[in-house]
């Protein structure tokens, strides 16, 4: 039996730089006030700007600090089922002002208010593909408050 | 501008979900029940505004469903003579948004009896927003496939944030949540519209699994299935039709605020930046809007039905209602003083824990329990007799509100 090569594939395009040896996050900034979107929008969303121009795609922090988080205890259904609990989503909230929701590495170990750090990891994988995402993980020792 | 006023309301018992169910035929017998009570025919209405999420399972959303045109059916199945119909949709809060309609029609002279109708059968499970994720134009179901975040995820993050903002352990707020359990479920088991009828003990509510940490099992309410009609007219005809009219002293719907601060459920992601407003303003802001119109504040409200998906939802909500500091909620519920013979009476009815959530007509099912404790028709959940506003909130998915505010009127 030969060994099929298998595509390493983002989870959804457009989420974050792929491939890359460095991944980051993709958003979109506008140049009129400054609204930070993730994911990236081709238009802005604050409704006092006047649309002048249209937002432009920035790479966000790779640093944040959790918000609040979730430990999450049972399987999810198809077709999400490749979420294998307990598993832990954290809401974190990155310099730019803006708090995105992500899967932590780990459950253990989370306080609100730890620093965390973005990295692009393996999510699951099926018979063609093996699905990337990003993940926030704790700095070591990293208080940011 | 002319007052309007609830003078007929009607809903069927909430029954477990998922089975497909003949929704005109639902719909239509707490119709005609309403329009019985106010003594009307159908061909005195002037307008159907209809709200149901109830598609036959399995059933593509095509723009053409006929969940999507309930009202439409609705007119059809009881008999119209031309008649306005307007369908509505708003998630969770999609029968208070229809109630506001209805209610600006009145009070801005378009119609002078108005039937609101909501009806949902909504499948098992915890709310998986099954298709959304392909729609790639949205975030909204990304939240699912990329992080697997479901509806219970948001309100673990936002129990659990707002322990850590008072200075208090995660144990803390369960515990909290445990007593209201304990306390609702005693009202839902006097309600012979709840589903529930079991009433828990807080140390029940905590031994359950532990579902999405901090929330167990029994702090998130289960899905139903259950329709509901509240019918409106001007305030000249109620007097006639009733001698028990209430008041729509205030109808206020909520939309996404883009400072707030607190993840937003179905959204993958908060904006406004530093100019962010306290968490959960978008909750208090229809609140504030109802306080506005019907020129009433925290203080002028006598007891409320709160929208309780999960057991958190009702912490904030009084935090929303009172504008109180958080330890003033959490001391209300602590010393069990939201009974109904308690300083802040909340959730007569069971609410949603005792009921689960026919996610579309939930707000008529409030509506319904409001209307009857002014008028003094709860039996035995029945409040105390000199209770004079009840205030229902709805809240509901991509940031969807609802307040509605009656008041006695006789």
């Amino acid at each position: 039996m030969s060994q099929v090569q298998k595509n390493v594939v983002p989870i959804v395009e457009g989420l974050f730089t792929w491939p890359s040896d460095h991944p980051r996050l993709i958003g979109s900034r506008c140049p009129v006030c400054g609204s930070v979107q993730f994911p990236k929008s081709s238009v802005c969303n604050n409704p006092e700007c006047d649309h002048s121009r249209s937002p432009e795609e920035v790479l966000l922090s790779e640093e944040g600090t959790l918000y609040s988080f979730d430990i999450h205890a049972y399987d999810l259904r198809e077709p999400f089922e490749y979420h294998k609990a307990p598993y832990a989503i954290g809401a974190v909230e990155l310099p730019e002002g803006i708090t995105i929701l992500a899967r932590l590495t780990t459950t253990k170990g989370l306080r609100i208010g730890m620093k965390l750090r973005m990295k692009v990891d393996k999510l699951y994988e099926d018979a063609e593909n093996i699905y990337m995402t990003y993940y926030f993980e704790p700095v070591e020792g990293g208080e940011s408050r | 501008m002319t007052e309007s006023a609830v003078v007929g309301a009607e809903i069927t018992n909430w029954i477990e979900a998922g089975k497909p169910a003949p929704t005109a035929e639902v719909v239509a017998g707490v119709a005609i029940e309403a329009l019985r009570q106010a003594g009307l025919r159908p061909a005195d209405l002037d307008a159907i505004i209809s709200t149901t999420s109830a598609m036959p399972f399995g059933h593509p959303t095509f723009l053409t469903t006929p969940a999507q045109h309930m009202g439409h059916r609705l007119a059809g199945k009881i008999g119209s003579n031309g008649l306005q119909v307007i369908n509505v949709s708003g998630a969770c809060a999609s029968a208070a948004a229809a109630f506001s309609i209805a209610d600006s029609m009145i009070k801005s002279g378009k119609a002078r009896k108005v039937l609101v109708v909501g009806y949902d059968n909504s499948p098992r499970g915890f709310y998986f927003s099954f298709n959304s994720y392909l729609d790639t134009d949205m975030a909204i179901g990304y939240p699912l496939k990329v992080v697997g975040a479901v509806n219970p995820t948001y309100w673990a993050m936002w129990a659990r944030r707002r322990a850590y903002e008072m200075g208090k352990p995660v144990e803390d707020i369960k515990e909290v949540m445990a007593i209201i359990k304990e306390e609702l479920s005693k009202n839902g088991a006097l309600n012979p519209h709840a589903r529930y009828k079991k009433v828990f003990t807080a140390k029940e509510v905590l031994e359950s699994p532990v579902v999405d940490d901090p929330l167990h099992l029994y702090m998130i309410s289960a899905v139903s299935s259950g329709a509901g009609a509240v019918l409106l007219s001007d305030m000249d005809t109620a007097k006639r039709l009733t001698n028990k009219p209430v008041k729509v002293a205030a109808s206020a719907v909520g939309g996404p605020l883009y400072n707030e601060p607190s993840p937003r459920l179905t959204y993958f992601t908060t904006a406004g930046g530093r100019r962010a407003t306290k968490p959960f303003y978008e909750w208090r802001k229809p609140i504030e809007d109802a306080y506005r119109q019907a020129g009433i504040t925290a203080e002028d409200v006598d007891f409320a039905e709160v929208h309780d998906t999960s057991l958190y939802h009702v912490i904030n909500w009084i935090d929303q209602i009172m504008g109180w500091e958080r330890e003033e909620t959490d001391k209300l519920i602590r010393s069990r003083q939201f009974g109904r013979d308690g300083r802040f009476p909340v959730n007569l009815s069971g609410g949603t824990t005792s009921f689960g959530e026919a996610v579309y007509a939930q707000a008529l099912m409030e509506v319904y329990e409001v209307f009857r404790q002014l008028r003094g028709e709860a039996g035995e959940r029945q409040v105390r007799k000199n209770a004079k506003i009840g205030l229902a909130t709805a809240y509901g998915a991509y940031g969807s509100y609802g307040a509605i505010a009656l008041e006695r009127a006789w």
